[in-house]
């Protein structure tokens, strides 16, 4: 994690919004692309705006570009409404996600051609661009045309070239989505690094869950429309706010039952797949009797052939599917009324004795304070 | 698998071979004898030119050619006016059907996709009727009691009719409706393979959109302006029916000169040497347009 998110400026509500979205709507016809949203970012974050494709995230991206205006609502930069600006008075760049790199222009020339159209001097320009090629190491590559250019040294043309004018914000429209991952995991952190030492805000658009966690000062999580949840990735992972959020980030397993009030440990469940009732700590405010679910992630439940020494959250089952990866693995454990939860373990020992197979009967358990309890 | 290999070898031949066959029947053959007319000397009979071979007592023939065709189109200021109007006409109507060819298939390639097919078409459409039908459809429009002077004098733009059949303007609008098509679908096929995010990253950068237009769309659409000018140039310097039924008595195209000497003069030899020179002039631009079009597609 970088160190902004360390300082969260979300939680101090005396902060100043750099980015105001407010009840902004986008209309194409009948069909309502983005749906009275309102949002706030933070100056230097690295926001990511996350969701499956048709969530609206671009929409919202091509908005602050200025490529689309919003039908109601406004979109404050810096305090300053920026609306109805066209995009090329807009001091917001963004990097797209086919490049758009001018084929007909060496890499110099389109990185230096934002700064062409500021009418800078000359000289100014020249350094801007020795600049920009030094920070994304291409400047044995100034005079290639982008189709002399590798996928990943074309994704850094287009970086080069939409920092160049130093903006206010960069857009990023899935910047790594057309390169192979490990060069997509090498990318995700020099950018963190390149936006840690510009101090540029960023906003970034992606469908890949992984990528958002790992670049992000705070995640956007948008469906159709809206945002269903906006928080740091911890706090989208280990609280999310409904059973959507909880499955789109990670793997997550559901248990199904009925609430039962408190006691001294948590919340109660009274699990129709557990068939007993489960405990969680975190407090929950429902009617007796309401439908509740606890959500709880694959690495939090234990799984073992002997009983556990503990009285509470310990469901039986019968191995159905492992999967090996190498670091860790998947079970897949079939509960006696045919539900399948999973659970998953890092392999520390290379040796393969006391090993868990197929059929057999293990125990899985979970402490209290891993579930997460959810209404909806 | 030799048998194979040779087997295969004559069918590449063969499919390479039709169309060199049909360059050499129907274009090179005809052009040599277009070339021999050309230094023959007109004489009074079927065919009106002398043979360049002329049969003597020897085993050999005797060449007779005569440059007398080409040294009369050089001294006679007629032909090299005719071909200076022709280059002048052709030019002005490539640049006018340039603006309105790009204007157009720019739209269209900026339409919704469902549209672009019904567009095209319309822009093909007007191939199915005969172009000489076309070309004389014009007069009717054109004529001093035509439909465009009815319509500007109903609608009182115009009290008196204007005059435009049998003048230079009527040959440009002739030529430019004519070779339009053939302005609009190379540029089409450009500019609808053009990345309209860039106009966008341009926008973003700070270009405004007219500069845009002649930093980024103008150079890129490049191979299509200069492929649809060719083609649209190469024919119009060699047009015959158009000045011939539209223009006036003033309008000099080499087209016409060289149907007169023709037809008219049956000066087979003059006439040929016209073609020669015309093909001459027009072998520049052919083969530089050969070039671009290879290097457009290496």
């Amino acid at each position: 994690m970088t160190e902004i998110s360390t300082i969260e400026p979300w939680t101090d509500s005396s902060q100043k919004a750099y980015i105001e979205i407010k009840n902004v709507t986008k209309k194409f016809g009948d069909f309502t692309a983005i749906d009275n949203l309102s949002l706030k970012i933070y100056k230097n974050e690295f926001f990511s705006l996350l969701g499956p494709s048709g969530c609206g995230k671009t929409t919202l991206l091509r908005m602050l570009a200025g490529f689309e205006k919003p039908t109601e609502g406004t979109i404050l930069l810096d305090g300053e409404d920026i609306s109805q600006v066209p995009p090329h008075l807009r001091p917001i760049n963004m990097m797209f996600q086919s490049y758009a790199l001018f084929p007909h222009m060496s890499v110099e020339k389109n990185i230096a051609f934002g700064l062409k159209q500021d009418k800078l001097p000359s000289k100014e320009i020249k350094d801007r661009v020795e600049e920009m090629l030094e920070l994304v190491q291409l400047t044995e590559f100034a005079k290639r045309k982008p189709n002399q250019l590798s996928g990943g040294q074309r994704q850094r043309v287009a970086l080069g070239r939409s920092l160049a004018k130093r903006p206010k914000l960069l857009l990023l429209d899935e910047p790594l989505g057309a390169l192979d991952k490990r060069l997509r995991e090498q990318t995700q952190f020099e950018l963190m690094n390149i936006q840690e030492k510009l101090g540029v805000t960023f906003v970034i658009v992606t469908h890949d869950q992984e990528e958002a966690m790992t670049v992000s000062s705070r995640i956007g999580l948008m469906d159709t429309g809206y945002l269903t949840q906006v928080a740091t990735p911890t706090e989208i992972y280990e609280a999310p706010v409904n059973r959507d959020v909880a499955d789109f980030i990670g793997d997550v397993n559901f248990l199904e039952g009925t609430y039962k009030g408190k006691n001294e440990i948590g919340t109660q469940l009274d699990s129709v797949d557990a068939k007993c009732v489960v405990y969680a700590t975190q407090a929950t405010a429902a009617d007796i009797g309401r439908k509740l679910w606890f959500a709880i992630r694959p690495e939090k439940l234990e799984i073992s052939k002997k009983k556990p020494d503990f009285e509470h959250n310990i469901i039986k089952g019968k191995i159905e599917d492992i999967s090996y990866t190498g670091s860790m693995s998947t079970f897949h454990v079939k509960l006696a009324n045919g539900k399948v939860l999973t659970a998953c373990r890092a392999n520390r020992e290379r040796s393969a004795e006391h090993q868990l197979t197929w059929e057999d009967e293990v125990y899985l358990h979970w402490p209290p304070n891993s579930a997460i309890v959810l209404q909806s | 698998m030799r048998k194979i290999k040779g087997f295969r070898n004559i069918g590449r031949t063969a499919v390479i071979g039709i169309p060199y066959l049909w360059l050499l029947v129907l274009f090179l053959l005809p052009f040599l004898i277009v070339l021999k007319i050309s230094f023959a000397e007109p004489i009074i009979s079927i065919p009106p030119y002398s043979d360049l071979l002329q049969w003597g007592d020897s085993f050999w023939p005797t060449i007779k050619a005569s440059l007398d065709g080409y040294l009369f189109i050089l001294e006679d200021s007629l032909y090299v006016n005719a071909y200076l109007s022709s280059l002048k006409i052709a030019t002005i109507s490539t640049l006018i059907a340039l603006v309105v060819g790009y204007a157009i298939a720019y739209s269209i390639a900026k339409a919704p996709t469902r549209w672009r097919g019904i567009l095209l078409m319309l822009v093909i459409l007007p191939f199915w009727t005969s172009f000489l039908i076309r070309v004389y459809a014009w007069i009717g429009i054109l004529k001093t009691e035509g439909l465009l002077n009815l319509l500007l004098i109903s609608l009182g733009v115009i009290d008196k009719p204007l005059t435009i059949m049998n003048t230079d303007l009527a040959v440009y609008i002739g030529i430019v409706y004519s070779y339009l098509p053939f302005m609009i679908l190379p540029l089409y096929a450009n500019l609808e393979k053009m990345d309209f995010n860039l106009l966008e990253a341009a926008a973003d950068l700070g270009c405004r959109p007219f500069k845009t237009f002649w930093t980024v769309t103008i150079p890129l659409s490049l191979p299509g302006i200069l492929a649809g000018c060719f083609l649209v140039f190469i024919p119009a310097v060699g047009e015959f029916v158009i000045p011939d039924l539209l223009g006036g008595t003033q309008t000099l195209m080499i087209g016409k000169v060289l149907w007169i000497e023709f037809f008219n003069n049956r000066d087979w030899p003059l006439a040929s040497a016209v073609a020669i020179i015309l093909l001459a002039i027009l072998v520049v631009p052919i083969m530089y347009y050969q070039k671009t079009q290879e290097k457009a597609i290496s």
